[in-house]
């Protein structure tokens, strides 16, 4: 652990990015160094080959007319040291002796025949000789004594003799050092610099991430409310922030809902336990002035309502935090409707209530049929149980482009004023009611998960009034939804 | 008959092993779908009970794979599951059933006779069946008690095919439901009870012996004698 905790710097992402950027960098900007370098030298030294070449000419042509008398030599002499004057480039060495050129003619025979320049020449005239080959374009030659090669270009006279004119290529080197020189120290600044900047914009970057990892790792079961930092901008890393956050409050949520949810079942299972625990003890003390099957009936029921209760609970929670399963098909509420009024409506006239359906014909809604079908048990269970005799219940189907409604409306005492905000929230009943509170928020969180919208009111004229909306292109509702948030990405 | 009962947990094992011998399977219990596997390759079950909670693989891998390997016998799927998913309504259409924990003991042997009779008789389509002097004509779709013609709506009529089909047997509210209504749902209002009561009304008349019997907690039962 310490070994690894030794160098956080060089551990960290910020690290290895500058690391990577700066070696890409230094090469790209050394590659087009060496390009560039090689396009300098080369131009230099076209340049200093031409003024060789034109030079050597030049003193070719005034060698052969000069008559070669006493005066030959001094006269070529002259003009070679005239020519050295003009050297393209112009710096000199500290000396007072040109040693930048060298001008030699030797004899048909290989002999010195005339010399002008720094030392005796005997060196140049024996690198010259070593040399195998004879070019017409000027070549390198490496001279003893000198630190510098010279270039050299020669010609051949008439007579047989050669001359050939030397130029040192010390200037020439002295130039491209300097500029190998200064563009390594312009090039070690540059990557310097901006590896360090890379580093700092990076660490920064990844330091918001770790800001983001730390208060993450902080958010452990009993802390779920705390969020992570957010920054202002709109990059990726405010978007990761933006993100985790808003899966910390649907974490949050799903986690809050699970409590309640574990509250208010354990609350809603203990008394039919203990009852179904008493009359199962009231079996085994084999009193016989109670019919035994009538208690295990009993408690056969009351067992088969808590398991119902739990499965809706469980469903509601499911629903609420989104995790419901839906398979969805197309399903025929006019059909379904007709069905289930066909299931009800013995228990409703026995109740003595009226149901009346109005609908125009089919309305298909792409839904999962199950659910569906305990929305619809569910609503009719309710009027069963909470409507008062004498009454009618009016169910009316309705189709626009958009959506589908079903309206339940019944001339009953309505919504009690107490509850009738609340009706959807979980365990929310009137003081009468002998239910869980359960059924309005089933179908509310089915419907919603769905896509759909319920409303709840009491009609003016009396009676409670119950609208539920379901979209018919949930499908590409969701669709579009979901290529939003793509774009929005 | 034989009965291969594929389940896990030993609570519900021993709680079911007794009363399905006492309705006269010869039970084999297998903890895992690898027994699952070994067992019926080596017997032929008439009927397979399989949990989908299963230690080593999923009970629905099980059961096809027992297919694939020419197993043809019907098969009781157990599920603690609520929502059942689209894979087991894919079974049920195949002729298979399910039931979500906590059952009822009679509701699973009733869906297990079912099963065995779907499985049997399936093919046999009669244009009338006898119930003791209870008579249902599927052509005219007319029911006759003795001479009496009576007057049943076209929901009780098939209320009352359904009861006679399963005559002398259980016949429990959720597989009314299933079964005449076409919907798994658990109302928590007594709207089967009304239908068979209405239909009570109409067949067993004054002066007549009553064939359908409440089973309190349980279900119903058409007499066959």
């Amino acid at each position: 652990m310490s070994s690894k905790t030794a160098n956080p710097v060089m551990r960290s992402a910020a690290w290895r990015i500058s690391l990577w950027a700066t070696l890409a960098f230094a090469i790209g900007i050394m590659l087009v160094f060496v390009m560039l370098h090689r396009f300098v030298a080369n131009d230099i030294q076209r340049r200093s080959d031409a003024w060789l070449i034109g030079e050597v000419a030049v003193l070719g042509d005034v060698a052969g007319r000069t008559p070669k008398d006493r005066l030959y030599g001094r006269v070529v002499g002259e003009v070679a040291e005239l020519a050295s004057r003009e050297v393209p480039n112009k710096l000199r060495s500290n000396s007072n002796e040109n040693d930048s050129v060298f001008f030699l003619q030797t004899g048909d025979d290989g002999t010195l025949k005339l010399w002008v320049g720094a030392g005796d020449g005997l060196p140049n005239l024996a690198a010259i000789r070593a040399r195998k080959f004879i070019s017409d374009v000027p070549y390198d030659l490496n001279v003893r004594g000198f630190n510098h090669p010279f270039r050299v270009a020669s010609v051949r006279l008439d007579d047989g003799s050669h001359i050939y004119l030397g130029l040192s290529e010390r200037d020439e080197l002295r130039v491209l050092n300097n500029l190998r020189f200064r563009f390594f120290c312009f090039w070690l600044l540059i990557v310097l610099f901006g590896s360090a900047i890379v580093f700092f914009v990076t660490r920064r970057m990844l330091g918001h991430v770790r800001k983001i990892t730390e208060a993450a790792s902080r958010i452990g079961q009993s802390d779920l409310s705390s969020r992570v930092p957010t920054s202002k901008r709109n990059d990726e890393v405010g978007h990761l922030a933006l993100t985790l956050n808003h899966m910390l409050d649907r974490i949050e949520s799903s986690v809050h809902q699970l409590h309640t949810i574990t509250e208010s079942l354990a609350h809603d299972i203990r008394s039919p336990l203990t009852a179904i625990r008493g009359k199962l003890e009231i079996l085994l003390s084999g009193d016989l002035k109670i019919e035994p099957s009538e208690q295990i009936v009993s408690a056969i029921d009351e067992l088969d309502r808590l398991s119902e209760f739990l499965n809706t609970s469980l469903d509601v929670a499911e629903a609420n935090a989104d995790a419901l399963r839906l398979s969805r098909t197309n399903v025929d509420l006019d059909e379904l409707v007709r069905i289930m009024i066909d299931l009800y409506e013995p228990s409703l006239s026995e109740k003595g209530l009226r149901v009346n359906l109005r609908s125009a014909g089919p309305v298909t809604v792409l839904a999962d049929a199950a659910l569906l079908h305990r929305v619809i048990a569910n609503l009719l269970d309710n009027e069963l149980n909470h409507v008062p005799a004498s009454c009618t219940v009016s169910i009316t189907l309705a189709a626009t482009e958009e959506s589908a409604t079903l309206v339940l409306e019944d001339d009953g005492p309505g919504f009690s004023s107490e509850i009738s905000v609340h009706v959807f929230k979980q365990r929310v009943k009137g003081k009468d009611s002998k239910g869980h509170g359960l059924g309005l928020a089933f179908v509310e969180a089915v419907v919603r998960a769905h896509g759909g919208s319920v409303t709840a009111s009491n009609r003016p004229e009396g009676g409670a009034w119950l609208s539920i909306t379901w979209p018919h292109d949930i499908q590409e509702k969701i669709e579009a939804s979901q290529s939003l948030t793509l774009v929005d990405n | 008959m034989r009965l291969l009962l594929v389940e896990d947990e030993p609570e519900i094992q021993s709680f079911l092993q007794q009363p399905l011998a006492n309705a006269g399977y010869e039970v084999d219990v297998a903890k895992d779908g690898r027994t699952a596997i070994q067992l019926s390759s080596g017997n032929k079950y008439d009927v397979l009970i399989v949990d989908l909670g299963l230690p080593d693989q999923d009970g629905i891998d099980l059961i096809l794979q027992l297919r694939r390997s020419g197993m043809s016998s019907p098969v009781l799927i157990l599920s603690a599951r609520r929502s059942v998913d689209d894979r087991v309504k894919g079974l049920e259409q195949g002729g298979d059933d399910y039931l979500t924990k906590p059952f009822a003991l009679a509701e699973l042997l009733a869906r297990l006779r079912n099963l065995l009779r779907r499985n049997l008789a399936s093919s046999e389509e009669a244009t009338r069946l006898r119930v003791l002097d209870l008579e249902l004509d599927f052509i005219s779709r007319k029911a006759s008690r003795g001479e009496e013609v009576l007057n049943l709506s076209p929901q009780e009529f098939v209320l009352l095919t359904y009861l006679c089909r399963h005559a002398g047997r259980v016949v429990t509210r959720s597989m009314l439901l299933s079964e005449v209504w076409g919907m798994r749902i658990q109302p928590n209002t007594n709207v089967v009870d009304v239908h068979i009561y209405r239909l009570r009304g109409k067949v067993d008349t004054e002066g007549r012996e009553p064939l359908i019997t409440t089973l309190r907690g349980i279900g119903y039962v058409l007499k066959d004698r």
